[in-house]
């Protein structure tokens, strides 16, 4: 399969007052189409600011990162969040608060004729059928995290990255939805990346997994 | 800092405007490089003093009233139960409805030789008409009356904040040490919250120095009146600018003071647990006492002007006359649209500086303004405007327009709004815009279809409490208005100056209604801090 997403020598780093803080060192990465990707590393090793930049919410300050031939960063371009078509769902709660759970996984659905089958099949898949009504402050942690999910996953965005979503969902309901969700990327062909520091969910859901100490990744 | 190649048009947008709000101000200022008429020399021989012992004068008086009224009732209801207190908790907040103006307007009548006070008194003890019972009121110790009993509740509110969060286990404390209630008030509580005290008096001072309306009535030189004499009387803009520069650097002095004080509350309580203290529960003469040291200056500062309009208002044949009528929507078709443009524009400047990493001086900046007297701010914009007119040979089309007055309008209340509008933006957090962003929305779908709903209380906050500040704005009003435009506030005062104050009641009970909306929200404010 071809090179889906490339990652070249990129460098991040954050201004603390005074002091520079280097964050990603050189990092490279290649991904191919369909493959699902998990990252592990230690706490504050980089992992979430690594989503960021691809997905265009930081700035990195040197390097390229190329998706499906399109260049989203170099030294000249940046292509502003909205335009990469990234999915990324994260750990807090993202949901928006004035919209049910349906609205919310409409939100980005701009075929304004498929929309309700869209969503109705997506919950469906997700098992939050029951849930379309109910607004965010009704929905547990896990039910949240699974309306972020369909939300991000109907757009088929053409690269999707989670950063420990599943974190607030009980181990029952892990060992459920995990194939599920493999098996919708699959259908969908949705090249993914998962930022993850609970093995057994590496195991079940990623095709290969890769380290991040010291700003660099490693295979493992 | 941004590089000016990634400046965008909303950068130039914000320097844009932060350039229109500034122009007046620096009008203002630039007339002290303009050299000195005779006028200026003349006022500083003869009058400048007298403008500064007044002001400082008022100040003082002011402030020690301010002090007295709103520490003592705020310390009273956050520490004893007494009859009315529920009651007091909010009408001591009352009295912001009331401009000092409306208040010198009522009060000049009110203990005027034939007025009510006089006339009850003459009844209760059977004297002939010729008694007076009370003195002039239109004194500079009248206007400390005036200002104080319409100020208070500035300090009240944050005297009664601060109290509430005091710990109780350092109250407890000095009981347990044997100290009483009043000792502990003032070698306890006072200290804690001096620096909200301090707070509260700054924008008291400011706002006595900032007043026209009230001292214009009861005649008292200050550096306002002096502006406005100079401008009007003289015909000497410049001179009038420079004395505008000299009473803005005082001003600012204030506001320093007062945001220096307002970091020392948040440092203050930083440190402490908000575990309120039970309160004691008085019975007796000592609740009956209490009683009456919190329904005095709620009855001053707001029952008695009421009642007193309400009174007026009846003895009239015609409610309100078709003048009232043209002053009311005119009142409401400028309060409208400048609150309107206000909040578009907070709105607008909030957004850009959230979604580009824009720093919030910004805000600050834009919000200096309402420091800015009305009657200063109209002197700069009358100048930047007519500069304009001149360069462009417009005659006076720009300066006998109405778009000085919502400039005005729009610098005064950009602060208030942005308050309310800024801590809306605060509570959503910054994740939805980015999950809005991964989802393909564009800036203007992020700001269309999540900001505006979420915001939309705040919004309607704003509005109401800038429309509630510019319905009784007089001294900007007054200047800027175009020809034959009469507002609220400026009928008031132009019936007041010539004593038909039966005539202004409705319209300035129609003031006072507008302004307990601010009340309502800052009522609310209080108690959410309680909870």
């Amino acid at each position: 399969m071809r090179e889906f997403l490339s990652i070249k020598n990129v460098d991040l780093s954050f201004n603390k007052k005074d002091l520079k803080i280097s964050i990603l060192k050189g990092l490279n990465l290649k991904v191919k189409e369909g493959d699902l990707i998990a990252i592990t590393g230690a706490s504050g090793s980089g992992k979430t600011s690594l989503l960021r930049t691809i997905c265009g919410l930081e700035s990195p300050s040197n390097g390229e990162i190329i998706l499906d031939n399109l260049i989203l960063f170099n030294n000249e371009i940046s292509l502003p969040t909205e335009k990469r078509n990234i999915g990324l769902v994260v750990q807090e709660k993202v949901l928006f608060p004035h919209l049910n759970a349906k609205e919310n996984i409409e939100f980005g659905i701009s075929n304004k004729k498929n929309k309700k089958q869209l969503s109705n099949e997506m919950m469906e898949r997700l098992k939050i059928i029951k849930l379309a009504e109910k607004y965010p402050h009704e929905l547990s942690g896990g039910e949240s995290q699974r309306v972020a999910l369909a939300r991000s996953i109907v757009m088929k965005p053409k690269l999707l990255m989670f950063d420990e979503p599943f974190t607030g969902l009980d181990k029952e309901l892990k060992i459920e939805i995990y194939p599920e969700i493999k098996s919708i990327l699959e259908d969908s062909n949705i090249t993914s990346l998962m930022v993850s520091h609970d093995l057994n969910e590496v195991k079940a859901l990623a095709d290969k997994c890769f380290y991040l100490k010291s700003g660099k990744l490693a295979e493992i | 800092m941004v590089e000016l190649k990634k400046l965008s048009p909303w950068h130039f947008l914000i320097l844009f405007t932060a350039g229109i709000f500034l122009t007046p101000i620096l009008f203002i200022a630039s007339s002290l490089f303009l050299g000195f008429s005779d006028n200026f020399y003349h006022l500083y021989n003869n009058l400048l003093f007298e403008y500064s012992l007044n002001s400082i004068y008022l100040v003082l008086g002011v402030s020690l009233l301010v002090v007295i009224l709103g520490v003592s009732t705020a310390w009273l209801v956050t520490f004893f139960n007494f009859s009315g207190k529920k009651f007091f908790q909010w009408a001591l907040i009352l009295p912001l409805a009331v401009p000092p103006y409306l208040l010198a307007y009522i009060f000049t009548e009110f203990f005027d030789y034939s007025g009510t006070a006089n006339n009850i008194l003459r009844n209760i003890f059977n004297t002939n008409s010729d008694a007076i019972f009370f003195p002039n009121i239109r004194t500079i110790t009248g206007a400390i009356l005036v200002f104080g009993f319409t100020l208070y509740p500035y300090v009240y509110m944050v005297s009664r904040v601060a109290l509430m969060n005091i710990p109780s286990s350092i109250i407890e404390a000095s009981v347990l040490l044997g100290k009483n209630s009043i000792f502990t008030f003032f070698h306890l509580s006072i200290p804690l919250i001096r620096p909200a005290i301090i707070a509260g008096v700054a924008l008291v001072a400011m706002e006595t120095l900032a007043d026209f309306g009230a001292v214009e009535h009861f005649a008292i030189p200050t550096f306002t009146t002096g502006i406005f004499r100079t401008w009007t009387g003289l015909y000497d803009i410049n001179t009038a600018l420079q004395l505008s520069t000299l009473l803005l650097l005082v001003i600012f002095i204030f506001l320093a003071i007062e945001k220096n004080s307002r970091s020392q509350i948040r440092y203050a309580n930083s440190a402490i647990t908000n575990n309120s203290y039970k309160p004691v529960q008085l019975t007796g003469f000592n609740n009956v006492l209490v009683f009456f040291l919190c329904f005095i200056p709620v009855f001053i500062g707001f029952l008695l002007p009421v009642l007193e309009l309400i009174n007026w208002s009846s003895q009239m044949d015609i409610l309100v006359s078709s003048k009232t009528l043209v002053a009311a929507s005119n009142t409401l078709y400028i309060a409208l649209s400048s609150a309107a443009l206000t909040c578009l524009m907070s709105l607008l400047i909030n957004f850009i500086v959230r979604s580009f990493g824009i720093s919030q001086i910004v805000n600050d900046l834009l919000s200096l303004g309402y420091a800015v007297p009305g009657l200063i701010l109209a002197v700069g914009i009358t100048k930047m405007f007519t500069s304009i007119d001149t360069w462009l040979d417009f005659d006076i089309i720009i300066t006998g327009s109405i778009i000085g007055l919502i400039l005005a309008y729009i610098i005064k209340s950009y602060a208030i709004t942005n308050n309310v509008i800024n801590s809306a933006y605060s509570s959503i957090p910054i994740s939805l815009d980015e999950s809005a962003y991964t989802l393909r929305t564009s800036k203007f779908k992020l700001f269309k279809n999540i900001h505006l709903p979420l915001l939309k209380t705040g919004i309607i906050t704003a509005f109401l409490l800038i429309m509630a500040e510019l319905i009784k704005e007089l001294p900007a009003t007054l200047i800027l208005r175009p020809f034959n435009f009469d507002t609220l506030s400026v009928s008031v005062y132009l019936l007041a100056s010539e004593e038909r104050m039966f005539e202004a009641a409705f319209p300035s009970l129609v003031i006072i209604i507008f302004g307990l909306i601010p009340i309502y929200f800052l009522n609310k404010l209080i108690l959410s801090n309680n909870k």
